[in-house]
């Protein structure tokens, strides 16, 4: 086991909710079918989350070993979930939140738009024309050649 | 004679020779952009063809594959930027040859030396897989749960930062697969009384946001690095170099093959050894190793090739993949109706012919792919991150809803691609969460055949392990694989070293 490294940021409290995850799927595969039998269908599921359970006891024990990071929260913001990270999370979101209702075209052309200025930042015109050139081919490559249905939004309903 | 045409089928048919010949080219650019992986790619391509012929379907899939493990040695010489796990090894040598402005060579090298690696893994595919497959019709459910256990335990251990958290990520990955109605019984699994759930989560779905948009959200940490030029002349490698190193490439294109036929490794562990076996067997190289030693470079480059043949032999013949692509290559089996396994080469041997060929075809393409368009690849591979990031969201969205035009499953996607990147971040890997979603009902349902034909009796059922030529051995096997990641097995081996120590004075 490498000893080396002191934790990433929030790494602690991640491997705990881990481990609590693990036990709470644990309690839900006993709930399928109980201890009522080997061949069962929730025999299986227990085992699998019984070994999520041990490794993450066993992960946890590495875990606590290890130095402290010491930089408390504004460290874990700023190495694990930083703006830039927290922004797109956010973007990306909203776009699959938004495509039932205005279409995979125009959500895609708006998501590209926005994303590609927020982490670019260069001429709004050459991005504008970047995402309309990429969806162009996105659309070609997969709608007319591919034949793949894309989501229609109930805004502007058959049109895209 | 009917092999024979099987085996060239897609070489006569236009579409398939077309689509053969776009996966490579397709495969190339994936495999060398950074940030784009083949698995990505491969996961979104299934959702994407699920309703094309199966034939049609495979040409692709194997044409990204191939071009796919030799294009990330590409980026790895002239960037210093592996794009794929299986190139790692070849930026060690490669780049300081790119740094001495003998990037044509290196790539041109590469190429001819991944060309041949793929032939030889092609080859033994096409020999061993026939007797593999005879000789797997004995398994029984037992064996196969041992494969399955074997196969993520392989996974997790070599390619994690800890033993603990492979294991962690396999178990998870068989979890996320029961989810649904149990196939056996109908009883719900995890489905808690909603409808949406009962279906089970597609593991398309899972593989997408897995690797697509977890490596997106850990991609935009790296999205300033600078962008490197390499000037390239010589392309066509001089002959006398391939005839020289014929015996590295040789013995690296069987490393290649063994590892990727063991269940659980691929590519890359493939390259790492035979690099490491390259520096220990050649005595005196012109350059020292790491300053650009042609050798290398060509030994992992030959050897993560020759594992694309070996790593189709375990998933045709036994239904377990070889690495984290052969995991969705086999999905995509499974969604055209086929079953992998013995019975695969018995039931369907057209099928079977059609791979082989059509592996060889796609290497064929690789060379000359390999060989041409380099100067208008070192502009596209420049694209920048800020913008390949949004489009591998959307090519991801669109993948994920193609597969049962289903928002839900967007929403999956995007919530695997949370909890995923979060793991990577903490030093989980995704490979094993992917291969125990698939690995998961087959194990399950072996287990519990096993168990029903050991009358529910749990003595007995361990006692079949144990009393079957077959199980016994890959029983031991398994114990062995876990036994090596205790501490007890660190202790022997100290034990064993000194010992050895000792009567050496």
């Amino acid at each position: 086991m490498p000893h080396d490294r002191s934790r990433r940021p929030g790494e602690l409290v991640f491997v705990i909710l881990l481990l609590l995850a693990s036990l709470w799927l644990f309690w839900q595969s006993v709930l399928i079918s109980g201890f009522s039998g080997l061949s069962t269908p929730g025999v299986f599921p227990m085992l699998a989350s019984g070994v999520m359970v041990i490794s993450a006891l066993w992960i946890l024990r590495d875990t606590a070993k290890r130095a402290p990071d010491g930089g408390g929260i504004s460290r874990f913001v700023e190495q694990i979930t930083p703006l830039r990270q927290v922004v797109m999370l956010g973007l990306v979101a909203l776009y699959v939140a938004l495509m039932p209702w205005l279409g995979f075209v125009v959500a895609s052309g708006v998501f590209l738009i926005a994303t590609i200025s927020f982490l670019w930042r260069r001429n709004f015109f050459l991005t504008v024309g970047i995402s309309a050139l990429a969806l162009g081919v996105i659309y070609l490559i997969f709608r007319v050649a591919f034949q793949v249905v894309l989501p229609r939004g109930t805004l502007l309903q058959g049109l895209f | 004679m009917e092999i024979l045409g099987f085996l060239t089928l897609s070489w006569f048919d236009p579409s398939l020779l077309f689509l053969t010949a776009a996966g490579t080219m397709a495969g190339i650019y994936v495999g060398a952009i950074p940030g784009l992986s083949v698995t990505m790619a491969a996961s979104i391509l299934i959702s994407f063809t699920f309703k094309w012929d199966v034939n049609e379907a495979l040409a692709l899939i194997a044409g990204v594959y191939m071009g796919g493990v030799y294009g990330g040695s590409r980026t790895a010489i002239l960037l210093n930027i592996p794009g794929a796990p299986s190139a790692i090894a070849t930026a060690i040598d490669g780049y300081p040859m790119a740094k001495r402005g003998e990037a044509g060579e290196a790539i041109g090298l590469t190429t001819v030396m991944s060309v041949f690696g793929g032939f030889v893994g092609i080859l033994a595919l096409a020999l061993f897989a026939p007797f593999i497959s005879k000789f797997a019709i004995m398994f029984t459910s037992r064996d196969y749960l041992l494969l399955g256990m074997i196969g993520i335990l392989l996974v997790g251990t070599l390619s994690g930062e800890s033993f603990a958290k492979g294991a962690f990520a396999g178990a998870l990955g068989v979890l996320i697969g029961m989810v649904g109605l149990d196939p056996m019984t109908a009883e719900g699994r995890f489905t808690f009384g909603t409808i949406t759930l009962m279906g089970g989560i597609p593991y398309v779905v899972a593989m997408i946001g897995f690797f697509g948009v977890a490596e997106a959200f850990v991609q935009i940490h790296s999205l300033d690095l600078p962008v490197i030029r390499q000037k390239i002349d010589r392309i066509i490698p001089h002959f006398s170099d391939v005839k020289r190193y014929f015996w590295l490439a040789l013995r690296a294109s069987g490393i290649g093959t063994i590892i990727g036929a063991l269940p659980g490794t691929g590519g890359d562990i493939a390259a790492l050894l035979a690099y490491d076996d390259a520096k220990r067997t050649t005595k005196d190289p012109d350059v020292p190793f790491g300053q650009g030693a042609k050798e290398g470079l060509i030994a992992p480059e030959v050897a993560n090739n020759a594992a694309v043949g070996g790593a189709f032999v375990p998933m045709l013949t036994l239904g377990i993949p070889g690495d984290a692509v052969t995991a969705v290559i086999i999905g995509a089996l499974y969604i055209h109706g086929l079953k992998p396994g013995p019975l695969l080469l018995v039931e369907t041997p057209h099928l079977f012919w059609f791979i082989v060929g059509n592996l060889a075809l796609a290497n064929i393409f690789l060379l000359i792919f390999g060989l041409t368009g380099i100067k208008v690849f070192t502009k596209i591979v420049e694209c920048p991150k800020a913008i390949l990031i949004p489009l591998i969201i959307i090519l991801s969205s669109v993948g994920a809803y193609a597969i049962q035009n289903n928002p839900v499953d967007i929403y999956w996607m995007l919530l695997f691609g949370v909890i995923g990147y979060f793991l990577k971040t903490y030093g989980f890997q995704v490979g094993p969460i992917i291969l125990g979603v698939i690995l998961g009902p087959m194990m399950d349902s072996n287990y519990r055949r096993a168990m029903i034909g050991a009358r529910g009796d749990i003595g007995t059922f361990l006692w079949d392990f144990a009393s079957h030529p077959i199980s016994l051995v890959l029983s031991i096997a398994f114990l062995l694989m876990l036994l090596s990641q205790t501490p007890v097995w660190a202790a022997l081996k100290s034990l064993v070293s000194r010992e050895t120590n000792l009567s050496d004075q």
